[in-house]
């Protein structure tokens, strides 16, 4: 009888091995997307599940926004305590793979002194950026000048990649959603 | 094998509808002035040279679709690329009935689902601004907006009653490309519908009361007696990438240089 009941848990263990295999149905990780980070390497979107992610949507020629969002990403991270910070994922991805290279991308970071290794700068293929956009709620519009007019969010997603919180616009009070960072980099 | 062949054949059945029966049409490159500016003090846009389905995509088609990309039956599509009306008028998953014909344009489709099928069918979405472009056309013009007749048409077909069943495709004339239904039948997905509404004037970034829909529209609007255009412009831009609609269906576009041999 106990080595039945044991073979039910290992039963039970597989299946919810094997449903933890496919992402939840409303998970970012169902988008294929290929990533081209900063140091040239490629990582596909959906090998950041497992850690808790912050994700936004910026170019590096932007001059009014995007600082702003990278600031606010920074302090975010900032009010995050020390233990559950290596835990979370911070994730920029570029609305304009054609112009922010790999090489482009990492002067980026060195200007805005993004060092820890949590912090992802990286590009897209121009498709995928947009389903990811979709997806996220970003709007955005190249203008003939080959700037971008685009919303300012921030997506909080959890381990699984379902979006559980968005910080809108540049400017506002954090405490809210660092909380529920807090909260998402504490669980497990 | 045998598993393999019902497959293929629906793949083979879908390349031959776009290719031979369904062929794309050449349009541009054009500079045109588009309803909506795209940036202040610039009024035209160039659209360089693209191809355009002569036809919206029909149930049928998509059946053919969906029995190749499983993925995107209505029972096994992800949550994050349908909402839950997703073919919701078909008889079941794989099978059509009463109330989708197979010569009706397909509806209740959402813009991942309708990526995926023109990816599937060697093309992608049109940008707005190629579609506005094709439909700007009437029999004779390639661009008979300020036709008082062309406006009245389409404003005609928005005051029809919603819920009617919907007529089959290439049931009216051709524009003057020889282009099926862009007015009067459905609204149709463009890759950039969640772009339209947003300010082509920097200026307004981060001034909540300037991104609000109607406001940004407006500022960026330089033909505002285009009710016609306007009107779409705001329908797209109101949905999300999920949304399925009763009369929301979808063509396909492609390059010039993605002609098939």
């Amino acid at each position: 009888m106990r080595r039945m009941l044991l073979l039910g848990w290992l039963i039970a263990l597989c299946a919810g091995a094997a449903v933890g295999a496919e992402p939840p149905g409303d998970s970012l990780y169902q988008l294929e997307i290929a990533l081209q980070s900063s140091d040239g390497t490629s990582v596909a979107l959906s090998e950041l599940r497992g850690r808790p992610l912050l994700v936004t949507l910026f170019y590096s020629q932007c001059s009014s926004v995007c600082p702003m969002i990278t600031a606010r990403l920074q302090s975010i991270e900032s009010q995050i305590t020390a233990r559950n910070r290596h835990n979370v994922t911070i994730l920029m991805i570029s609305l304009d793979p054609g112009r922010d290279t790999p090489q482009v991308l990492a002067s980026f970071r060195h200007e805005h002194h993004i060092e820890a290794s949590n912090w992802i700068v990286a590009r897209a293929a121009a498709g995928e950026v947009r389903a990811l956009a979709a997806v996220l709620g970003v709007r955005y519009r190249e203008l003939p000048d080959h700037s971008f007019n685009h919303s300012a969010v921030i997506a909080l997603i959890d381990r699984d990649g379902v979006i559980k919180a968005r910080a809108d616009g540049v400017l506002g009070a954090d405490a809210a959603f660092v909380r529920q960072v807090q909260s998402i980099a504490a669980s497990h | 094998m045998r598993l393999l062949l019902p497959a293929l054949l629906a793949q083979l059945a879908l390349l031959t509808g776009t290719c031979a029966g369904e062929e794309r049409v050449a349009i541009g490159p054009v500079d045109f002035e588009p309803v909506l500016a795209p940036a202040p003090g610039k009024n035209r846009v160039h659209v360089p040279a693209f191809r355009l389905d002569r036809s919206p995509v029909t149930n049928g088609q998509f059946l053919e679709f969906i029995q190749s990309h499983p993925q995107w039956r209505r029972d096994r599509v992800a949550s994050l690329f349908a909402d839950g009306e997703y073919l919701s008028h078909w008889a079941a998953a794989d099978r059509l009935g009463d109330q989708a014909l197979p010569q009706q344009p397909v509806t209740r489709v959402s813009w991942f689902a309708a990526r995926a099928y023109c990816s599937a069918a060697g093309g992608r979405l049109p940008d707005w601004y190629e579609w506005e472009w094709a439909a700007a056309a009437d029999e004779k013009l390639t661009d008979a907006r300020s036709s008082p007749a062309w406006r009245t048409r389409i404003l005609d077909w928005y005051a029809r009653p919603a819920g009617e069943p919907l007529p089959a495709v290439n049931g009216g004339a051709a524009n003057v490309y020889g282009i099926y239904d862009l007015q009067g039948l459905i609204w149709e997905w463009v890759e950039d519908f969640g772009s339209l509404m947003v300010s082509g004037d920097s200026r307004t970034q981060g001034d909540p009361d300037k991104l609000a829909f109607c406001g940004a529209g407006a500022l960026s609007a330089q033909d505002r007696e285009n009710y016609p255009v306007l009107m779409r412009i705001a329908y797209l831009s109101a949905l999300q990438a999920r949304s399925t609609g009763h009369v929301l269906g979808f063509r396909c576009a492609a390059q010039p240089q993605e002609i098939a041999p």
